[in-house]
């Protein structure tokens, strides 16, 4: 079945935060919900729609950024009190707008997210976990990374709270009181929860979870133990989606997805029958503006049915019927403030005749009044700006322009180990400029519209190895970026950006590409694999050595854990190879099978003790065996590789004596073969440039890393390694990594 | 919405821009494209049941519709069209880098079979001035060659630089069709038959031209640029980052005014009105776009739009009716505007509350005087300095022109953007010096590769040391025509050798100022009296330019660059609004240059058929040879017929090392060619107006008669009038 449905702008009010616009239950006769929605200069706003306008019903006063908005009442009864978490406060309201709860926690940070049941609120900062009952003080726990969302199982069905918190190291963390009961790994950073069905399912138990890098899955919470049912992946390609499903019975060809993935994190997830089948549908709202609706097959997979492009991330999605009684809508609220919905109800082209005249007309007031009040503003405006300029006549006035805020987003696409850099403004950018004090590669991003231009950069004296501007066409709030580093290579790439407002200000945002710039925070670590071991020693405090690996590695919170020691796991994103860092204080013990790594985390690690002039021993014990296994590893990536630019490079000429015979009887059955996958060979070379020069380039810091800790330097063999390289075969490679 | 009314996958590759809708029978139209291994394919749905079955054209077996002609070459350009009026029935046009070929496709035959030394770049068929017949023009090296229906070639004339688009528009409105044509150094030029009437510089290459009606043309440039002109004036351009593939002007929108369609390197087509581009329609292919053409491909009377992929997806769409005007596209208008209007509304509501923070700001600050820097607070009376300078350079830099930006009070400048075209790598250049190095005042090296006016749009982000929001001034500087020369002491400079000499009928005064506007002088140069002399050096070769005006209107120009003599007298020209200008010029060492390059010329000719009769004497000998092994295989003689193949290996050595010989040979050929076909161009740049097109008559004239002393004649006192 098709799923028709047309956008409705209902109304703009400031920039918004994830989860802050909710539908209040639809109450007496009428059928239509009101929207509460809150936003960043404070503003709390109720708005039902009559005849297509928006009527207010309560305004707040601005204050502190809305960071949350959820509904709540007690249980059994209609969830219709409005919770609006700000700074480190909670407020209440009725649906009316009368405040009936101001609630100044105890909190030092401000609050990143809530969940309300009953009397009880469940309120996050970055770290802390804590639980109030009727507003006094219940539970308290700290997590070991920063909390994006929680979420409590239904209470009515469950007969206990049972908190969960989705933590940024990949984890839901289920609690009991103030004590963790178990953690369930996800395949990404969650960054939003939500209760299956609305409620949990038949057992309550079962709930679904957004990533940050863009999956979705459901996972049922039992008592004692998680258990999976199911996984989206999202492969972006142009034209359409493809969802693989990860049931028991299916297997996830992740070879497929390699290299095609895009990372498009869920900021929203709701459950509605939008498509009137009876079944509750999954509906999601992504950051790069794509809300997505998900219906169930019979086998209870999840199927694509429906996806919308939005210009701007979507942070707030729910089901319901807000413009018309009878025709149920998407109700979505976006980064810079709309509302909108995608409606069931036809577009007047559709509509009998003298309806599409009455429509017309209805728009055509709400142009006239628009104008109208364009005219106002801009008079108002004109004013100002006079009023500006003659202030730069005085010697005593200062320009101050308020600071605006960037959405933006820095994260690591596991997939072909890039990052991608989202910024997003509340007003349409006019250019950023992009500079980088290391060298990084500026990659493509087919959705971008913007104009690029690399400019010439000389390292010295001004320290610049990247300098790009992007001028954006108009109306552009959005803009994506793609940026491949080197590991080893650290410093700090910065984006400054220039909105197209007058007085024309541009804020510069920073973002650390650090040492170890590939890899990921994993929960697994093989330990038959031949290691590498660093060991240091010294008079340096936990927290010390906590930051050196906060500026060594990405994902690592920034807080030094609790406790006296501490072991992460990470995983290379390129080459998947492992590392291990388990220190504590005065010590420091780091695994790895690639020697790259370990000879890397050496240079930076002294590096840093002696900028604080701390003495460090530094004892390595390399395995001679790690390197052979690191590069059988390369083996099939490489092998991969190649191969397929030698098919890519056969592709024209196949082509054209395809041309010349009318046929490809004649050809052999690899040719043929080659033929016929022409397109997908190409579209995969076309999307993993460099990847051999990447791959290569690693192979030969392998190479020079090895000798390194023997005390030699290769560096003057590196031609003969590149030579072995261009004519590659895995056993004369591995005998000159031997005999050297 | 619009939608397409067919779709067709043919199973072929289409090169890009080589894609056009020809009638070969006089009625069934038929896609013709250039595809893969020097090919051309023509797509016939309508004449099903006719076969071709000759030498040139072959019926492709695994598709009926599709007849394909073999070239043997790479096809460089491709059109269709009426070329011999009493033929009644269009004939197909194929250029290669070597020949170009007029071909009957209906009749099986050759109109004609031409080769051209200078190669077909582009090729535009059409009606050109007064020339009664039409002409299939072609663009190569340099040259522009238009041909009749049987071969002849009756207009000729050199350009500037390689030709990479033409077109046919009627520029001044004189009812009779001018020809534009875009180059390689980025200028648009028209020509009415062969003179130059008009010259526009772009910012890029110029990939195509499209006539879109009366004097209006659209472009498209190799960096992401398409736009309009209105004879010589821009209408509007945009710029993408993908490159325009294809242009076509077409009313899709049925309001009676063509838009301007155009297909894009990433499968994007778009429609934008003439009048501001805007997008009235756009569509998406899986591939780049190869053409955009149009046609009555479903034979019902009404011309559709057809776009093409490279991959051979063919799109025909039909134009609006008039009732469902103005919604081409997927959304409503109404809806578009309130969020346009609202949009506009939130903007404004914005900049009223920057100003009203602002305001707040200030009244905080009298009270807190420490400057934090977090917010980039700055004084309101902060202005933005710039100053252009000509630096000598050092042993570490050349010289270059220096663009000085400074804050006049304690601020800093954290960086400097410049939007420019054709100065820089890119469109922008970036200077960002590093934390240590914040100072109030940056210095831009600017180096020009050409003498063209240039608009510097300048933004300079100034703060504080510990800032996050920069304030950004914008401001536009203009960077003069000749800012690449300084001003230097005539005295101890040496005198070229080369010089021009013409006469005008000017005040000196007038001189004087365009002086001032072209060149970095370091303060105005006082109004002096004729005679005067002002000295440069150029900055890129430190070549010494010398400029003399005696009181009876007489100016001398002494430079051994005879670009830059052009550029002067061109720039000089449109300053003081002089219409025709005969100059006697006098180049002695790129004269002998040009005597040396017409040498090689006549060299390369005899080389090249000396090589020629080599190679027919060798293909004899090798023909011998086979025949003598095959007897030796037959005789069962193995040892003879391998000695035989042997040498026959041996030849076919020989004969490609020849073939290569010749190759290179051809290539000189060829820029030499260039360099002759740019001296006519140069020598027709030192003139204006009619002496301009009677200098380039008169060269290929002599050329043509191979006189080369009356060449030289012509280029020093220009043509004297039959």
């Amino acid at each position: 079945m098709e799923l028709q449905l047309n956008r409705v702008d209902y109304l703009q009010v400031g920039v918004t935060a994830q989860k802050t616009m909710r539908l209040l239950p639809a109450s007496g006769r009428r059928a239509t919900q009101k929207v509460v929605i809150g936003d960043q200069d404070g503003v709390v706003t109720c708005f039902g729609i009559k005849k297509s306008e928006a009527v207010p019903v309560f305004k707040t006063l601005p204050g502190q950024k809305i960071s949350r908005l959820e509904l709540g009442g007690a249980i059994g009864t209609v969830q219709e009190k409005i919770f609006v978490a700000s700074g480190s406060e909670v407020r209440g309201f009725t649906k009316r707008g009368k405040q009936f709860l101001s609630f100044e926690t105890n909190l030092t940070e401000s609050i990143r997210a809530m969940h309300v049941s009953g009397s009880d609120l469940f309120l996050c900062a970055s770290y802390i976990y804590n639980h109030y009952c009727d507003c006094k003080d219940q539970h308290y726990y700290l997590s070991g990374d920063k909390i994006s969302d929680v979420l409590c199982l239904p209470v009515e069905k469950l007969e206990k709270i049972t908190p969960i918190l989705a933590c940024q190291d990949r984890v839901l963390r289920i609690l009991e009181g103030s004590d963790l009961v178990y953690d369930v790994e996800v395949p990404g950073p969650p960054s939003v929860l939500a209760l299956n069905d609305g409620d949990g399912g038949s057992s309550g138990e079962e709930l679904l979870y957004g990533t940050s890098d863009g999956k979705i899955g459901l996972i049922h919470i039992a008592r004692d133990s998680p258990v999976p049912k199911w996984e989206i992946f999202n492969e972006k390609k142009r034209g359409g989606l493809y969802v693989y499903a990860n049931t028991a019975n299916v297997y996830i060809d992740r070879f497929i997805i390699l290299g095609f993935m895009c990372l498009v994190g869920i900021l929203c997830i709701d459950n509605f029958d939008i498509m009137g089948d009876g079944v509750k549908d999954i509906l999601v709202g992504r950051d790069d503006g794509t809300v997505e609706v998900y219906g169930f097959d019979s086998a209870g997979d999840p199927v694509l049915r429906y996806d919308h492009t939005l210009t701007e991330s979507v942070t707030s999605i729910q089901g319901g019927c807000v413009g018309k009684e009878g025709y149920d809508e998407i109700v979505l609220s976006t980064y810079s403030g709309w509302v909108s919905g995608l409606t069931t109800e036809p577009t007047h082209r559709e509509a009998g005749p003298g309806q599409e005249l009455k429509m017309s007309q209805e728009m055509q007031t709400k142009i006239t009044s628009l104008r109208a009040e364009l005219e106002q503003l801009q008079f108002k405006v004109v004013q100002e700006r006079e009023r500006y300029q003659h202030s730069s006549q005085s010697t005593t006035a200062v320009s101050a322009v308020p600071v605006f805020s960037i959405n933006d987003k820095f994260t690591l696409n596991k997939d072909d180990a890039s990052y991608s850099l989202i910024l997003e403004v509340q007003m349409a950018i006019d250019n950023v400029l992009i500079q980088s004090d290391v060298p990084v590669d500026l990659l493509d991003v087919d959705k971008n519209s913007a104009v690029v231009s690399f400019s010439g950069c000389d390292s010295e004296p001004n320290g610049n190895f990247l300098l790009a501007t992007y001028r954006c066409q108009a109306n552009t709030t959005r803009l994506e970026l793609k940026i491949r580093s080197i590991e080893g290579q650290y410093g700090t790439l910065q984006a400054y950006v220039t909105p197209r407002i007058q007085p024309k200000t541009c804020q510069v945002r920073q973002y650390q590409i650090k040492p170890l710039s590939l890899h990921q925070r994993s929960h697994v670590f093989d330990q038959d694999r031949p290691m590498n071991v660093l060991s240091l020693t010294g008079q340096f405090s936990f927290a010390e050595i906590h930051s050196w690996m906060v500026f060594c590695l990405p994902e690592v919170p920034e807080k030094p854990p609790v406790g006296e020691d501490v072991v992460f796991y990470f995983q290379n994103t390129f080459l998947d190879t492992q590392l291990e860092c388990s220190y504590r204080k005065g010590e420091g013990v780091f695994k790895s099978d690639n020697i790259s790594t370990i000879s890397i985390l050496k240079d930076v690690l002294s590096k840093e003790a002696t900028k604080r002039k701390i003495n460090l021993n530094i004892s390595y014990d390399i395995n001679e065996d790690s390197v052979g296994h690191t590069l059988t590893m390369i083996h099939p990536k490489l092998e991969y590789q190649l191969l397929l630019a030698k098919k890519v490079h056969l592709i024209d000429a196949l082509k054209e004596l395809q041309v010349h015979e009318g046929n490809t009887n004649f050809l052999i059955p690899e040719y043929r073969c080659i033929l016929e996958e022409a397109e997908k060979l190409q579209d995969e070379y076309k999307k993993q440039p460099a990847h051999l020069e990447r791959l290569y380039g690693m192979i030969t810091d392998l190479f020079i890393d090895k000798f390194k800790f023997k005390g030699t330097n290769v560096k003057s063999k590196v031609p003969l390694l590149l030579e072995i390289l261009d004519n590659y075969d895995q056993s004369t490679l591995m005998t000159f990594f031997d005999t050297q | 919405m619009l939608v397409p009314i067919f779709t067709l996958k043919l199973n072929h590759k289409i090169n890009p821009r080589m894609v056009a809708v020809g009638k070969y029978d006089g009625t069934h139209p038929c896609l013709t494209a250039a595809t893969q291994a020097g090919k051309v394919f023509i797509h016939n749905p309508h004449a099903r049941s006719q076969r071709f079955s000759t030498n040139r054209l072959v019926q492709s077996s695994h598709d009926s519709d599709i007849s394909l002609l073999n070239i043997n070459q790479n096809v460089s350009c491709l059109t269709a069209g009426v070329l011999d009026p009493q033929l009644g029935c269009d004939s197909l046009i194929v250029g290669t880098q070597t020949n170009l070929l007029a071909y009957d496709v209906h009749n099986n035959s050759d109109l004609f079979f031409k080769e051209i030394a200078d190669g077909a770049n582009a090729v535009v068929l059409g009606s050109l001035g007064e020339i009664p017949s039409p002409l299939a023009i072609i663009g190569g090296n340099c040259a522009l060659q238009g041909f009749d229906c049987r071969g002849n070639d009756v207009f000729w004339t050199v350009t500037g630089d390689n030709v990479r688009s033409l077109a046919l528009c009627d520029f001044n409105g004189d009812g009779k069709k001018e020809l534009l044509v875009g180059s390689e150094d980025f200028d648009i030029r028209v020509f009415k038959e062969d003179e130059i009437v008009a010259e526009m510089t772009e910012t890029e290459t110029i990939t195509a031209m499209c006539p879109m009606y009366a004097s209006r043309f659209g472009y498209a440039l190799s960096n992401g640029t398409v736009g309009v002109y209105e004879r010589m004036s821009r209408y509007w351009r945009i710029k993408s980052k993908n490159l325009a593939m294809s242009i076509h002007a077409f009313d899709l929108n049925s309001d009676g005014v063509c838009e301007l369609i155009t297909g894009w390197s990433n499968g994007k087509v778009d429609a934008r009105s003439d009048r501001t581009g805007e997008v009235i329609f756009k569509d998406n292919f899986s591939s780049s776009i190869a053409g955009v053409v149009e046609g009555d491909y479903r034979m019902d009377g009404k011309t559709q739009l057809i776009c093409c992929s490279v991959d051979g997806e063919v799109r025909g769409y039909l134009p609006s009716s008039q009732e469902t005007a103005g919604s081409l596209m997927d959304t409503s208008v109404e809806q578009e505007l309130v969020r346009e209007l609202s949009q506009k509304k939130q903007n404004l509501l914005l900049e009223l509350k920057n100003y009203q923070e602002n305001s707040k700001q200030g009244e905080l600050r009298l009270q807190v005087s420490d400057p934090d820097g977090q917010m980039g607070v700055i004084p309101a009376n902060t202005q933005l300095q710039t100053a252009l300078s000509v630096n000598m350079g050092s042993d570490l830099q050349p010289a270059h022109v220096e663009l000085s930006i400074s804050t006049s009070n304690d601020t800093i400048i954290r960086a400097v953007l410049i939007f420019a075209e054709g100065i820089f790598e890119g469109e922008s250049h970036v200077v960002h010096p590093s934390a240590q190095h914040l100072t109030g005042r940056i210095r831009v090296p600017i180096c020009p590769p050409k003498d063209v006016p240039v608009d510097l749009h300048i933004k300079a982000f100034v703060g504080y040391r510990s800032s996050v929001q920069f304030h950004v001034f914008e401001l536009t500087r203009q960077l003069p025509r000749f800012s690449m020369y300084v001003l230097g002491n005539p005295a101890t400079t040496p005198e070229p050798s080369s010089h021009v000499t013409f006469t005008i009928n000017e005040r000196v005064q007038r001189v004087v100022l365009w002086l001032n506007q072209n060149f970095l002088l370091p303060e105005d140069t006082e109004v002096q009296s004729a005679p005067f002399q002002i000295c440069f050096t150029s900055l890129r070769d430190s070549g010494t330019l010398l400029l003399n005006m005696k009181p009876n209107g007489e100016i001398t120009l002494r430079t051994d660059d005879v670009d830059l003599a052009g550029d002067i007298i061109q720039s000089m020209a449109t300053f003081l609004a002089i219409e025709d200008l005969p100059v006697e010029a006098n180049f002695p060492k790129y004269f002998d240059q040009l005597r040396k390059v017409l040498g090689k010329v006549d060299d390369s000719h005899s080389v090249h058929q000396k090589l020629t009769a080599d190679m027919a004497d060798q293909s004899n000998l090798i023909r011998s040879m086979l025949v003598q092994a095959e007897d030796s295989r037959l005789m069962r003689d193995m040892k003879n017929m391998k000695n035989r193949y042997t040498e026959l290996y041996d030849l076919n050595k020989d004969l490609i090392n020849r073939y290569k010989i010749r190759c290179n040979n051809h290539t000189e050929l060829l820029n030499n060619l260039k360099c002759v076909n740019q001296a006519i161009q140069r020598a027709g740049r030192l003139r204006v107006g009619k002496p301009k097109a009677q200098v380039i008559t008169a060269c290929r004239d002599a050329i043509r008669s191979n006189n080369i002393n009356a060449l030289f004649r012509i280029m020093r006192v220009g043509a004297t009038p039959s």
